[in-house]
């Protein structure tokens, strides 16, 4: 055969190929149990052990390194749970024990269905279309995208059959068609002091994954999938609608999970694995146990590889770091288990212990399903290319651990205050991965690019800088990236800037003080700017009015700076004759408040004979002017010359020269001019 | 000359032999691009030159001050920036398509080709390359929209595949394809561009189809050539970039500049080789032989008589 005709035949060939490939291994991802299909979609809930003896919490301690309970225990969640792996669908028994410390009686018990926001007139899915949200943009309404949590049955212990009594409820909007909360009234009322035991049935149907929570080809990640009480919490039920930004808020307690999975799967957890039997329907019954937690996560793969013979030695004891990875990312595991370890080691010293014995890491399928945490549960994010110098992988596994401390333990109302887990989060993921990592190059050090994470966090602010406050309900922000940029970044920018007013290591003993006595309960707002006041000794209320409660910006800026011999009358012969060196110059240094952010700031000036000068503003005026006579012209003048203050939205403005610097516009104007060459001489270059 | 060589030697001569076209393309391509990055440049003077914060863009290359600095409203929209980069991009396009006639017209001749010839050559096939500009952009934008067509589907249906790699691998396998097909098409039409010229032919479509017949029936001989001009750019891009990245000193500005222009000036030449690679294949193949007739005796003539003055005319103006 002719060259010619092979190289006709060649492209056509591949074509079938690459088609024929790509079908089988589509057909394969559609179908991945085959066999165990029959088995799995058997669906009868099996029956939890009757609670028969006087209720109580367990103050079992199998899951942390603690002979006593941690947290003040309210709920003991007892799930049999069996998946349909072809379905994606649970369905399973929850018995739930409730122990009212709230100090009254209580009628009604709200309970979140969160599967039920992946609805088209969920809330979710409506604040999604109009403001933004993290995964799916809902262009069109996709079958996959449905998900549902029906509770089928709900029993009080003594009680009898409450079915009837539960009705959808919608606190936050009124929207009748959101189905994410649901009220049960009780008839007999639950006194203080009491325990309650409701045996509830009930059917969860996952989307494909979304909001870190659902299926991808046969991957699952179960993630707010069964009835989860609200929490009394400062005299009322809090329980929330499910919103496109909103997180969770849960009680302490105890959760004994059965998951009955297909043989096949490989299974990870909230909690430690307390047993695992096979059945003889080709499924397995895996158990876990965790102890003061305050939700329970899990996932299940076959083509998990799991790497579990980690052990990091932590304050309380040793905590197994178990890590369930894609197979084409095998080749990561060891910079999974290296950050992991680093971020235990670094959270120990900086807050406080760990006091868990187990920490899941998770590489999802999905990244859908990336950057996620649970009680010692979290989600990771790669991809099988991800070179050294990108620290994706390690930024969101920092940060996931991190929210074990940041929500995990110090468990605050993420409805109503997202910056104070996110953004404290997120604050200490820049002091801990700049430790890790280098400051500068903590987000990228690759091929001479470099960015750091602390200035992600804060250009994520500037952007949505005058949008919303800090201090708000996470479902009230204008939009997603509002949510992102001032939850994340403003924080994180806000309270490294708090470092420049208190001190470094003031802040870290405050940081470290509040976990201590706010860890296993749900800290206000005011129990942590309290504790910076107390451990700092400062009355910081200027700062938080503004910073935290406030929406002021911040652009601080050297207006001008001029320099001129105090002689400049005379003749200029004259003054040419005289020494140069001897001229004396008046020079003057001018400041602006661009906008409404008072804070103190101190300015450098350099003089072109090197002495430098550090003055202090108060900021109040909108200008100020510094002036000096001098043998010497102002060189420069650079407003905050210690880098301290995160909060500026211009760090251009900062600075002025008298003498132009051309070289960095230059290296900068080189790459442009580089791109419009090379974008023509590819254009000539197939064009013509 | 070079009748007999192989086609990359000899394409490769014609390039060495003609430099100068090589200088004018890159001075051309320097110029439009330093026009077309006035804007830009200026929006950076207004944000960066009396920022001590722009030193960070000097000693190293940070992310976070360059994105910054497009963030901030001093420096105006991006648009600004971008739409006269790709305005003097699109004229550096317009200005080859205007002169190629000429280096073609160079590369084929056997001595330095004079301006006034350069730019005759030029202005004659304007008008003829524009319309065989219309007719390969009809046919690759055909060819290229086809087979982006089957790509898409293709790429969605592997995203499905539980292997995480068959996105990429599929994806790579298509871009060779799609590669190829225009590879193919590229050198059918860079024939038509030499048979136009080197024959002086109005009609553009015969040359088309001359150009077809013979890229068909040396197919794999001139697509190899390719290739391999191709693979040349693709390694002196990378190695271009990698020794940017390692030899270039951060805070050197000048040597930023001298290896970026080294780079452009060394990939404009597979180009010109290709360029070179066709004329000798015309040369080789296409050019229609001299016939040349066989000498015969005069006639003696005994009859003296005064030849008629007939002026020779001057050769034929080529595409008047």
């Amino acid at each position: 055969m002719k060259i010619r005709w092979l190289i006709l035949f060649f492209p056509v060939v591949s074509v079938v190929v690459v088609s024929l490939l790509v079908k089988e291994h589509a057909a394969n991802a559609a179908s991945p149990q085959g066999a165990a299909a029959a088995t799995t979609a058997a669906s009868a809930a099996t029956a939890v052990a009757n609670n028969s003896g006087a209720l109580a919490i367990p103050d079992t301690t199998l899951a942390i390194n603690s002979a006593q309970p941690m947290s003040q225990r309210v709920v003991h969640y007892e799930i049999d749970a069996k998946y349909d792996a072809i379905k994606h669908i649970v369905d399973a028994t929850e018995t739930l024990t409730y122990h009212n410390i709230t100090g009254q009686a209580l009628d009604h018990f709200p309970f979140h269905l969160y599967q039920n926001a992946f609805q088209p007139n969920a809330t979710w899915v409506r604040e999604t279309k109009v403001a933004g949200g993290r995964d799916v943009g809902y262009e069109k309404w996709e079958d996959k995208d449905y998900g549902s949590e029906e509770i089928k049955s709900l029993e009080v212990v003594g009680q009898g059959d409450l079915t009837s009594q539960v009705r959808y409820i919608a606190p936050d909007d009124g929207n009748k068609d959101d189905k994410t909360v649901v009220d049960v009234h009780v008839p007999k009322p639950i006194a203080a002091g009491q325990y309650v035991q409701f045996k509830i049935a009930f059917q969860t149907k996952f989307p494909e994954t979304q909001a870190r929570s659902g299926w991808k080809h046969d991957f699952v990640l179960g993630g707010q999938w069964f009835p989860k009480v609200g929490v009394f919490w400062h005299g009322a039920w809090n329980c929330h609608q499910y919103h496109a930004f909103t997180e969770f808020f849960a009680d302490f307690g105890v959760y004994d999970v059965k998951l009955t999975v297909p043989q096949f799967e490989v299974v990870g957890a909230s909690g430690v694995r307390v047993g695992e039997t096979n059945n003889p329907d080709n499924t397995k019954t895996v158990a876990f146990h965790g102890d003061d937690i305050h939700d329970f996560a899990w996932t299940a793969s076959p083509r998990y590889k799991l790497k579990e013979d980690g052990i990091y030695q932590g304050q309380m004891g040793p905590v197994q770091m178990r890590i369930l990875m894609q197979p084409a990312h095998w080749g990561q595991v060891g910079r999974h288990e290296k950050i992991l370890k680093q971020s235990l080691e670094q959270f120990e010293s900086r807050y406080g212990p760990y006091p868990y014995k187990t920490i899941t890491l998770v590489d999802p399928e999905s990244a859908e399903a990336g950057g996620m945490e649970y009680p010692t549960f979290i989600t990771g994010d790669t991809s099988w290319f991800m070179p050294e110098g990108l620290k994706l992988p390690e930024i969101v596994i920092e940060h996931e651990f991190g929210h074990q401390y940041w929500y995990g333990m110090v468990a605050t109302n993420e409805f109503e205050d997202a910056w104070m887990d996110e953004g404290i989060n997120s604050y200490s993921e820049v002091k801990v991965l700049d430790s890790i990592l280098g400051r500068k190059t903590s987000g990228i050090d690759l091929a001479g690019i470099m960015l750091g994470e602390r200035e992600q966090q804060r250009l994520g602010y500037t952007t949505v800088a005058d949008l919303d406050p800090i201090a708000q309900k996470a479902y009230d922000y204008y939009s997603f990236n509002s949510y992102g940029g001032i939850t994340y970044g403003k924080t994180a920018s806000v309270l490294l800037t708090l470092e420049s007013i208190i001190g470094e290591d003031t802040m870290a003993k405050a940081m470290r003080t509040y976990f201590m006595k706010n860890r296993f309960t749900h800290p206000t707002k005011a129990d942590f700017l309290n504790t910076i006041q107390e451990v700092s000794g400062k009355d910081l209320k200027w700062y938080f009015d503004q910073a935290i409660y406030g929406s002021q910006v911040m652009d601080y800026k050297v207006l001008r700076i001029e320099s001129f011999p105090v002689n400049w009358y005379e003749d200029k012969k004259k003054s040419a004759e005289k020494d140069e060196k001897n001229t004396v110059y008046r020079s003057y240094v001018w400041l602006q408040r661009k906008e409404d952010f008072v804070m103190p700031v101190e300015v450098e000036i350099k003089f072109d004979n090197g002495e430098k000068i550090r003055e202090h503003w108060d900021g109040v005026s909108r200008w100020t002017a510094f002036t000096y006579e001098k043998k010497a012209k102002v060189e420069s003048a650079e407003l905050d010359p210690d880098h301290k203050i995160q909060i500026d939205r211009n760090d251009f403005n900062n600075s002025y020269t008298a003498k132009a610097n051309e070289k960095p516009r230059w290296k900068v104007a080189n790459y442009w001019v580089f791109m419009t060459q090379w974008l023509g001489q590819a254009l000539a270059w197939w064009a013509v | 000359m070079a009748e007999h060589q192989g086609l990359l030697s000899s394409g490769w001569d014609r390039v060495t032999r003609n430099k100068r076209y090589i200088i004018w393309f890159y001075v051309l391509n320097g110029l439009l691009a330093w026009f077309g990055a006035g804007a830009f440049n200026r929006q950076a003077e207004m944000v960066l030159d009396h920022s001590l914060q722009a030193e960070r863009l000097v000693h190293r290359f940070d992310l976070g001050v360059l994105v910054e600095m497009f963030m901030r409203p001093e420096f105006g929209p991006t648009q600004a920036s971008f739409a006269p980069a790709l305005h003097f991009a699109i004229l550096f396009f317009i200005a080859t398509a205007l002169f190629l006639p000429g280096v073609l017209q160079g590369y084929a001749s056997t001595y330095r080709l004079p301006r006034e010839d350069f730019f005759r050559a030029c202005g004659r096939n304007l008008w003829r390359f524009i319309r065989l500009m219309i007719v390969a952009g009809i046919v690759m934008g055909i060819a290229a929209g086809a087979l982006f067509g089957i790509r898409m589907p293709l790429l969605k249906e592997a995203a499905e595949s539980t292997n995480e790699l068959l996105p990429f691998y599929v994806s790579v396998i298509t871009i060779c394809v799609i590669f190829l097909v225009m590879t193919v098409l590229r050198i059918w039409f860079d024939m038509a561009q030499t048979d136009i010229v080197l024959s002086d032919q109005r009609a553009v479509r015969r040359s088309i189809g001359a150009a077809f017949r013979h890229t068909w029936r040396n197919l794999g001989r001139l697509l190899g050539t390719y290739i391999v001009t191709t693979i040349v750019a693709a390694i002196v891009l990378l190695f271009g970039l990698w020794a940017w990245v390692k030899i270039v000193p951060p805070a050197s500005v000048i040597g930023a500049i001298v290896i970026s222009q080294l780079i452009l000036l060394l990939l404009l030449i597979p180009r010109f080789w290709q360029r070179g690679i066709v004329v000798t294949y015309y040369l080789q193949n296409m050019v229609e032989p001299v016939v040349v007739q066989p000498l015969t005796p005069a006639p003696v003539v005994t009859a003296p008589a005064i030849a008629p003055v007939i002026g020779t005319a001057p050769p034929e103006t080529q595409g008047a």
